[in-house]
């Protein structure tokens, strides 16, 4: 989607841009260069130096099975939260889409999750799932024990995707309802002359129009699946039990700052980063070139 | 509509009745928890009725938190980021979709990458480049032997520094530095047709002009989209805030107290105030998202029907 | 507006340089971060206060980081930015990374160049040993020092006919049986992330190694060894213990700690410092009766002393001589007799000199509640003098050890793995976190 671009000028756009630039700059790209030197180095947790050590701290993440397994784990918390969360936006735009009296009421509802910081979600939902207090806990009065994300790591996992998932509906749904929006009316009409039922039209005449929105989407949510993570996990299972709930930016977290292996976590770092261009390139690619709708 | 089915609009209530279950189920819980008493919230099951002890439970949440003053700071730190990344972000998006420049798509990219890494993994340089903003700056006169010449000449030593630690600046430049401003303001600059630009040149109009007169006026909808959302995302900010206030009883923020509102930090289980803390916390975001819905919306929209 | 503030903060601090303002004569004011919250973070803050007000040249701005773990975090941090406190509180945990990043400045010295006098032979062998270089110079100021006791509540352990206090695990589990059979749903509080008093204390009181070379005195390349006494099957008995109930997971994880849940009346046994002494006597719910005792040993085995537990106050390189006199007054404040012993009063930590301890004993400050019991963790931490395995641990990175052993304690207990599998991948963990460290610190040895 090139712009014919309209204006010449060579100072202009630097001057426009400059302050951003700067800043991120100063704020991003320094840091981030610091701790692309620590992946190559064995860096010493109070400063004072370090010694070169190539690539012996991503030969050693690459050894290490607990590092899998958390890889694993961030990928299957990024698809479960993202599908999850995606689907219940989507199904709820798709109903309130068709505008039925009454609908202002929830549509404006459905947006509130997104108001929320992850960690007062993380909080909220702790007590809600807490197995000592009188909610979900209440099934451990019915079946002891059959509820303890405090030593089940599944649970502990279910219930920080569930978390994440409920954080996501409000976003995921107002960028849903907004691309359904804009499909134009004569699309439907033309459908329902053709005698498709109204269901059958959502399935087959707007779900490839959103398509594009879909896949913005999904970048969106995969990237909040690795950030807000954080806010969540940190209040509710702090990566445990036993590491059960660490993700990738978590064990980045925990293993730099907490175990002050900075070379280590450097080096995480370094890997999560090339996963997400990657996989952000792609979809890019994908939006901006391939899903073309007007 | 275009038709009526009563089959398929009770199956559409019904969805709809469902999904405000499941968003609503949460907050009930926090208003719920929070209204009722120590022996009240610790009953299982828990009644999902609420009591009538809010008030006090507010207060000993407020108190112990210490609430008050970390509420203020909390709203300096979203405004200021609010205000400082609309301005800027607005500016760069300007010059990436309406400047033909060389460095024009690197540029784009260099800004839009920073949404890929979260602070979380660069932690402790960041910190240290908050202890020190222009420490960049230092080393680059390091190495080119700039420092050394004005002192060879001047005799001042140069040693730049600037410290945002405990600061306001410190928490509101690193949150004004993210792309996702950006990355909105440019996908609505991108449905600009180029014809307005073509018009606005005709009339003679410069691009500031045409930035200011037209962009500007055009983006309105939008700006306040990007407002909630940034008002939103830095309200919320965690880790940040939590990691360069080392002096939290100046200039910490609401949700960096959360934390401290859990039951095993401080004895017994008051669930009821854990709650009532975190209902205080999450009210201002929430309300400027149900107020700005309108505009929060059509802004992300973007386009009419 | 945001680029003209930007812009003119830099360009005032570019100007300001550095011609430093010669400082008015008001007090010389510096920082002292410590780890310690709630309770006994406003104990911290009373002494402040008191040595605020007993001199007028210095002025201590104390701040609360929460835990130890925080305030390491972000004393390093705030060291690598050039803007550390001059005094940071640093728990056993973190002295060898301390020690070997020659970030500081030793007490000794300190103390000297400031022309205070501290009698160093004073304090006690087990502190010393822990905040000590090789050749004895104490490098840090013992602060708040502790070990870990076992608390028992006497009302239950009557109920099933226990009189005393029990002084062998054999004992324990006897009395826990006979509670569960008596109706107690929690005879024992355990908190399988709780490596300090469970593993820690345990291997000292056995004289089981934790790592080699002396737990790592004897150099960087000790590997650690607690996969291989008698650790393995006091883990095994954890684990047999929670199986039947008599043993009962508290942990914040779990919505409730292991001290809660004892000082509430609702677990009956549980271990925990001796610096808890002042809150239980605080926060037991009333008709809790509770005592202290030294930490069981089995049958048969010759009781060690214990370890210190705690943290000792560090002063950090890169302050202004002004401040480390400050520095120098506040020790020398919290060193006098009357200000040590009122600390180890309200507190439950040790008196940590021999003649402070000797002091209150005379005073009779022991002998009666609230303060009864809490001689015997001196008794504990003297049972024997300091030997090769009880003298302390000496490891790089400790505190990234200690989670290994805790999630090895959390695997067996919660997913029923083999103890000495669990133990045999921690131990493998532990050893490439140590290697990894020796790597770092290449060439340099142990002060």
């Amino acid at each position: 989607m090139e712009r014919r671009a309209v204006y010449r000028n060579k100072v202009l756009p630097w001057l426009l841009i400059g302050p951003q630039l700067l800043l991120v700059l100063v704020f991003f790209y320094w840091p981030t260069s610091q701790a692309l030197y620590w992946a190559f180095t064995l860096e010493q947790p109070w400063g004072g130096g370090n010694l070169w050590a190539g690539l012996d701290n991503f030969l050693y993440i690459f050894r290490d099975d607990r590092y899998w397994g958390t890889v694993l784990r961030s990928a299957f918390y990024a698809l479960a939260a993202t599908g999850l969360s995606m689907l219940v936006a989507l199904t709820l735009a798709s109903f309130v889409d068709r505008a039925l009296k009454g609908t202002k009421l929830f549509q404006s509802v459905f947006i509130w999750p997104y108001a929320i910081a992850a960690p007062a979600a993380g909080v909220a939902f702790r007590f809600i799932f807490s197995p000592e207090a009188g909610l979900v806990g209440a099934v451990n009065d019915i079946w002891p024990g059959i509820w303890d994300p405090a030593t089940n790591g599944m649970h502990a996992l279910a219930m920080v995707i569930v978390c994440h998932a409920w954080l996501g509906i409000g976003y995921n749904f107002v960028f849903f309802l907004a691309a359904l929006q804009m499909i134009p009316r004569s699309i439907n009409e033309a459908g329902a002359m053709d005698g498709a039922r109204p269901f059958r039209r959502m399935l087959d005449l707007q779900l490839p129009l959103i398509a594009p929105t879909a896949f913005f989407l999904l970048i969106m949510n995969i990237i909040s699946s690795f950030t807000d993570s954080f806010g969540l996990i940190d209040t509710m299972t702090e990566g445990g039990p036993i590491g059960q709930t660490e993700v990738m930016v978590y064990k980045i977290y925990v293993d730099g700052f907490k175990g002050l292996d900075y070379s280590g976590a450097a080096a995480q770092s370094i890997v999560l980063m090339l996963l997400v261009i990657g996989l952000t390139f792609v979809q890019f690619k994908w939006v901006e070139r391939r899903v073309h709708y007007n | 509509m275009i038709e009526r089915s009563p089959f398929f609009d009770a199956l559409t209530y019904a969805v709809m009745i469902i999904g405000l279950i499941l968003v609503v189920i949460p907050f009930w819980v926090v208003i719920v928890a929070a209204s009722q008493s120590l022996q009240e919230v610790s009953r299982v099951p828990i009644s999902l009725l609420p009591s009538d002890q809010l008030w006090a439970n507010l207060s000993e949440a407020w108190a112990r938190a210490d609430l008050g003053p970390k509420m203020l700071n909390s709203f300096i730190v979203a405004i200021g980021v609010t205000i400082g990344k609309i301005t800027l972000a607005a500016m760069s998006a300007f010059a990436i979709v309406f400047f033909n420049f060389k460095a024009r798509m690197i540029c784009f990219w260099l800004i839009f990458i920073t949404l890929m890494l979260p602070l979380e993994v660069r932690i402790v340089p960041t910190y240290a480049i908050a202890a020190n903003a222009l420490l960049p700056f230092q080393v680059i006169l390091d190495t080119f032997g700039i420092s050394w010449l004005v002192q060879a000449v001047s005799g001042i030593q140069v040693s730049l520094n600037w410290n945002l630690l405990n600061s306001y600046t410190g928490l509101i430049l690193p949150l004004v530095a993210t792309a996702t401003g950006t990355f909105l303001y440019r996908q609505f600059f991108m449905t600009i047709p180029d014809e307005l630009a073509e018009a606005s040149k005709m009339d003679g109009a410069s691009a500031m002009e045409f930035f200011r007169d037209v962009l500007i006026p055009l983006s309105r909808t939008n700006m306040l989209a990007l407002a909630t959302i940034m008002f939103v995302g830095s309200w919320n900010q965690y880790l940040w805030p939590l990691l360069i206030t080392t002096d939290r009883a100046n200039f910490g923020t609401v949700v960096m107290q959360l934390k401290a509102l859990i039951p095993a930090q401080n004895g017994t289980p008051d669930w009821n105030v854990t709650m009532a803390g975190a209902l205080i916390i999450m009210l201002p975001p929430l309300l400027v998202v149900a107020f700005m819905q309108r505009w929060f919306v059509r802004g992300l929209i973007s386009r009419d029907k | 507006m945001m680029k003209t503030n930007w812009l003119l903060g830099a360009a005032l601090s570019a100007t300001a340089l550095t011609f430093v303002a010669s400082p008015a004569a008001a007090a010389t004011k510096f920082e002292f971060w410590y780890g310690l919250s709630g309770d006994l973070s406003e104990r911290v803050q009373e002494m402040c206060s008191r040595f605020n007000a007993s001199q007028a040249d210095y002025e201590i701005v104390c701040v609360s980081q929460e835990n130890y773990e925080n305030n390491l975090q972000n004393t390093i941090a705030a060291f690598r930015a050039n803007k550390q406190p001059t005094v940071t509180q640093i728990s056993d945990g973190g002295v060898v990374d301390l020690m070997l990043s020659g970030a500081f400045v030793p007490v000794r010295e300190l103390m000297e160049k400031n022309g205070y006098q501290i009698d160093w032979s004073n304090y006690f062998s087990g502190i010393s040993s822990y905040f000590s270089t090789s050749k004895g110079e104490l490098l840090a100021m013992p602060f708040n020092s502790s070990t870990a006791m076992f608390y028992y509540n006497t009302d239950a352990l009557k109920a099933v006919g226990f009189e005393g206090a029990p002084q062998t695990w054999e004992q324990v589990e006897k009395i826990a049986r006979d509670l569960k059979a008596a109706g107690y749903e929690c005879p024992i509080a355990f908190d399988p992330t709780g490596t300090w008093q469970w593993f820690e204390q345990f291997s000292a009181v056995h004289n089981q190694p934790i790592a080699s070379n002396g737990n790592g005195y004897g150099g960087l390349d000790a590997v650690v060894e607690f996969n291989k006494g008698k650790f393995v099957d006091q883990l095994g008995w954890f684990k047999k213990m929670t199986d039947e109930g008599l043993m009962v997971h508290k942990s914040k994880a779990a919505g409730e700690t292991a001290n809660d849940a004892f000082t509430a009346g609702k677990c009956q046994m549980s271990s925990s410092s001796v610096a808890d002494h002042g809150s239980f006597a605080k926060q037991a719910k009333e008709g809790v009766h509770w005592d202290v005792t030294v930490l069981p040993v089995w049958e048969g085995t010759e009781r060690h002393n214990s370890l210190v537990g705690g943290a000792a106050l560090w002063t950090l390189k890169g302050k202004t001589e002004e401040e480390y006199k400050g520095a120098a007054a506040f020790y020398n404040f919290i060193a006098l007799p009357a200000e040590a012993q009122h600390w180890s009063t309200i507190t439950g930590y040790i008196p940590v000199t021999n003649s402070g301890f000797e002091a209150m004993k005379a005073a009779g400050f022991y002998d009666a509640a609230p303060y009864k019991g809490r001689e015997l963790a001196i008794q504990s931490l003297t049972a024997t003098p300091p030997g090769e395995y009880t003298r302390g641990i000496r490891l790089g990175n400790f505190g990234a050890v200690r989670q290994e052993v805790a999630k090895a304690m959390q695997s067996v207990i919660f997913d029923g793995t083999d103890p000495q599998k669990a133990l045999d991948d921690a131990a493998a963990r532990s050893n490439e976190i140590l290697r990894k460290f020796e790597q770092t610190y290449k060439g340099q040895q142990l002060p």
